[in-house]
């Protein structure tokens, strides 16, 4: 994947990351809205999904990104970029697992 | 007419009185202040150390100045870049008390303030060629890889031109500050990026990228992408543009990353930015030379 898409989706999901957080919070803090969600969980599990997918795309390439610059060797560029995108895909399976659970559907 | 032209032209008493004091005023010492020098040769020393140098110093005097009287008379071996002497060269680059400057472009008093002591030292985020002297080598390589020319794909008008090509006075005002760089390599010293990322590619060299592929006379964007989008290319950026702020020229190369990085987004839903200009009709050149 070209360094640009990488950045652009790492924009895209810095607006996500704020939308979905911010529907999580009023979830769980507004009456009228928690209700909503409690009558529709699919709806509620959905948000959060993307919520973690946003989050930890986020976070993990702000590392990848701390990382290749303090080990600007070219050959290690790689082996960082594949490493970052197999601890975050477990971590989001694990996230993604541990919220089905905790939300009834496991 | 001819005879009047060649008359001399004398000026008036008072005014030369005037300036030759002005001139006298700028090169009278005024103060003494302190070089300190850093003295380092790679294959010769253990490790860099100081040299100190004192000097009396004039309004007029420039660092460049100071540091040609101190190689004449006090430090043969001082190993200094210079050229041009008037700023245009950018060779003559270093760290002058703490900030990229051009040696023959500050006064040494300007550069002191109100201390006596001017320090001085090769540019930082360079490897050291000798004493004040940096190795460009990586940063010239940089400045290749972008392919800092005119790519065209139309052979055929490349190779027998028929006229210039078509530019609008807008276009040129999109690039016309980035063909003001000299190459001196204050960007990439200030850099903070290319303090911990040795591969960047730099302030310099991504400036230059922006400045081609906006070049309507250009049609390298798809060839430059593999260079400047990459991951040490100029999503590296963080925008500190510390660059920006040492350029001797004024350029703003903080500035063309961020426009490179706009468009290098806008071409990925297919807007490119122009159509190659076309060259003008030979028709057009001969009626603008009647
Ligand atoms: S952009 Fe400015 S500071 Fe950088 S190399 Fe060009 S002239 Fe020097
Ligand atoms: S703006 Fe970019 S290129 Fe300029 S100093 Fe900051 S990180 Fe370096």
């Amino acid at each position: 994947m070209r360094e640009s898409t990488i950045m652009f989706l790492h924009y895209v999901t810095a607006i996500l990351i704020v939308i979905t957080g911010l529907i999580h919070l009023l979830a769980n803090n507004d009456p009228v809205i928690g209700a909503t969600i409690k009558a529709n969980p699919v709806l509620y599990l959905g948000n959060m999904a993307i919520f973690l997918a946003a989050l930890l795309y986020h976070a993990f390439n702000g590392v990848r990104v701390i990382l290749i610059e303090m080990v600007p060797d070219r050959c290690w560029t790689k082996w960082i970029s594949w490493a970052i995108l197999i601890v975050g895909i477990v971590t989001y399976a694990v996230g993604l697992q541990v919220l089905m659970v905790a939300l009834g559907f496991a | 007419m001819a005879s009047e032209e060649a008359k001399e032209y004398v000026l008036p008493p008072e005014v030369l009185e005037e300036t030759m004091k002005a001139s006298e005023e700028l090169w009278k010492p005024v103060r003494k202040i302190k070089f300190r020098i850093y003295k380092y040769n790679p294959r010769k020393d253990y490790a860099p150390y100081w040299e100190e140098h004192e000097l009396e110093v004039s309004r007029g005097m420039t660092v460049l100045d100071a540091l040609l009287i101190i190689k004449g008379e006090a430090d043969h071996s001082l190993g200094l870049r210079y050229s041009c002497r008037m700023g245009l060269c950018g060779s003559c680059a270093m760290m002058i008390n703490g900030k990229q400057m051009l040696a023959c472009q500050t006064r040494v008093l300007e550069a002191a303030g109100s201390g006596d002591v001017v320090e001085l030292r090769p540019l930082d985020n360079f490897p050291v060629e000798r004493d004040l002297a940096a190795d460009f080598t990586s940063f010239f390589e940089k400045h290749r890889a972008v392919k800092p020319w005119i790519i065209r794909n139309d052979d055929v008008e490349l190779n027998n031109p028929t006229g210039p090509y078509k530019q609008t006075v807008d276009e040129y005002a999109r690039y016309y500050q980035f063909t003001d760089c000299i190459k001196c390599g204050a960007c990439l010293s200030a850099c903070p990026t290319a303090a911990t990322d040795y591969e960047y590619l730099g302030p310099q060299a991504l400036a230059q990228a922006y400045r081609y592929i906006v070049d309507t006379r250009d049609d390298g964007l798809d060839v430059r992408i593999p260079v400047v989008d990459t991951e040490h290319g100029c999503w590296r950026c963080h925008f500190a543009a510390s660059c920006s702020d040492v350029c001797p020229r004024g350029v703003d190369p903080a500035q063309g990353i961020q426009l490179l990085k706009k468009l290098l987004i806008k071409r990925k839903f297919g807007f490119k930015p122009h159509k190659p200009a076309e060259a003008l009709p030979a028709k057009v050149k001969a009626e603008k030379k009647e």
